[in-house]
């Protein structure tokens, strides 16, 4: 009864303003004020001055670089907080409820071993990786970037873990060991920073880096050391809340 | 008809499906039971607030914002300062969302359960066992 | 026209949304939320954020089987 008034009086609330007002620009319209102050120097600027076609790129990681820094903390920190909530080493795993038991064969193999471990590690593991490199050096001038390299980087550790007995791993990481890697992004990232400093410039001012190459290249340089601390960051707090939970979870082929 | 339809969604329907959606992710937060789908029906509702963001910076004759060519004119190109805003807010809800399962995974270490009604009978079975346990000492 | 295909594939999050809330198995729930990610990357690529459609595909899958690890130690079924 307490939550339907709740909830009615939530949609009345949420509705009523947009009846009422017409605050809110027409979708499509370039001329309205979302679209016409700062943006149109993003987009006019962009190449020149960050070499960088892909816009979204330059205003992640060049015009609000400071911005980006604290989002990759923001990760680690999440990171962080999960291996200190889950701290405490447990007695025992908690058992899988009797509804996602698997059914055994009659010769007592479990069916996940028809999982084609060989096909997974040596075909589709590599092909994810090459393509996340790419996605990483490539995410100036196409799509992608940083973020979506190091999803994809946690995502293969995420199909490694899932065809591999838990007892014979591949590689193992386990959680304080990625939240130590994933520390590594963000100091990357404030480290470029230095380095523009100690080049004469601002913090993250890519084109006061101390190498003797074109503008455009010093940004392109920028850009990359930056996104490689992006990638980092994000693999590596993927991988600490991917182990962070399986190390409290059992599954069908544990031997205990 | 297309353009009277398309007239209303430009200039106030797309706004209210947004809105509803958003509703709709926080009265699920309010009225599930179930902790798993409060954290769900959080995910719903970031959806909505990223959905909103975008539709901002959406510009009717233009093209994705990778240009092409040297010469850029700023109304050819969707704008791309909702985008990058948008995109770490996508990757840092993922981080959000490893915090919340790891409190349920706590949460149902300590309860043995994640039913919120469950939980709260059993607190209160907990305190009053406490209770009872001081008045004995 | 993109706005009345933007508006159709609202309508069917909201759907997903509805049948997320009034599931009684919590497994659907999750599998539907893998069903609504894709959803909202769909929707993100015809708004012309291509980059945003990319990150949502792939923190969709990785979040669906963080849900999915959880669902082994929880109990499935709720009221």
């Amino acid at each position: 009864m307490r939550k339907t008034i709740t909830v009615i009086l939530l949609i009345v609330a949420v509705i009523m303003p947009f009846l009422a007002f017409d605050i809110l620009p027409v979708i499509g319209d370039p001329q309205s004020a979302p679209n016409t102050h700062v943006s149109d120097y993003y987009i006019e600027h962009a190449i020149e001055e960050c070499n960088s076609p892909n816009m979204v790129t330059a205003v992640i990681v060049d015009y609000r670089a400071f911005d980006t820094m604290f989002e990759t903390t923001v990760m680690f920190l999440a990171g962080l907080s999960v291996v200190i909530i889950l701290a405490n080493r447990p007695k025992k795993r908690i058992p899988a409820h009797s509804s996602l038991k698997r059914v055994r064969h009659s010769g007592g193999r479990p069916v996940f071993e028809t999982v084609n471990k060989d096909v997974m590690i040596s075909v589709i593991e590599p092909l994810i990786l090459i393509y996340a490199i790419y996605v990483l050096f490539h995410g100036e001038v196409s799509l992608g970037g940083g973020f979506q390299a190091g999803a994809l980087i946690g995502m293969t550790y995420l199909l490694d873990v899932m065809v591999v007995k838990r007892d014979k791993p591949i590689f193992n990481l386990s959680k304080t060991k990625a939240a130590a890697i994933a520390g590594f992004g963000p100091l990357i990232y404030a480290l470029t920073g230095i380095v523009t400093i100690l080049g004469g410039g601002l913090y993250l001012e890519y084109n006061k880096i101390p190498l003797s190459v074109h503008q455009a290249e010093l940004h392109s340089i920028g850009i990359t050391a930056v996104e490689i601390g992006v990638t980092i960051g994000v693999a590596g707090t993927i991988i600490t809340i991917l182990s962070a939970l399986m190390e409290r979870t059992s599954f069908d082929d544990d031997n205990d | 008809m297309m353009t009277t339809i398309n007239a209303f969604l430009a200039a106030k329907g797309i706004y209210m499906l947004t809105l509803a959606l958003l509703a709709l992710g926080v009265a699920g937060i309010i009225v599930c039971n179930n902790y798993m789908k409060k954290l769900i029906c959080m995910n719903v509702m970031q959806v909505a607030v990223i959905f909103f963001f975008l539709c901002l910076g959406q510009k009717s004759p233009g093209t994705i914002p990778v240009a092409v060519d040297t010469a850029v004119k700023a109304s050819e190109y969707i704008n791309p300062l909702p985008h990058g805003l948008m995109l770490t807010a996508i990757v840092v809800s993922l981080g959000t969302t490893g915090v919340g399962l790891s409190l349920l995974l706590r949460i149902r270490e300590k309860y043995g359960t994640i039913e919120e009604d469950d939980l709260l009978r059993r607190e209160e079975l907990m305190t009053r066992k406490k209770k009872d346990g001081g008045d004995r000492n | 026209m993109t706005l009345i295909l933007q508006a159709v594939l609202l309508a069917g999050l909201i759907g997903i949304t509805i049948a997320i809330i009034f599931g009684k198995d919590l497994m659907v729930s999750v599998v539907i939320y893998c069903a609504f990610s894709f959803l909202t990357m769909l929707l993100y690529n015809i708004m012309g954020a291509p980059d945003v459609a990319f990150t949502e595909a792939v923190i969709g899958v990785i979040s669906t089987v963080f849900f999915i690890i959880i669902l082994r130690s929880i109990d499935r079924k709720t009221k």
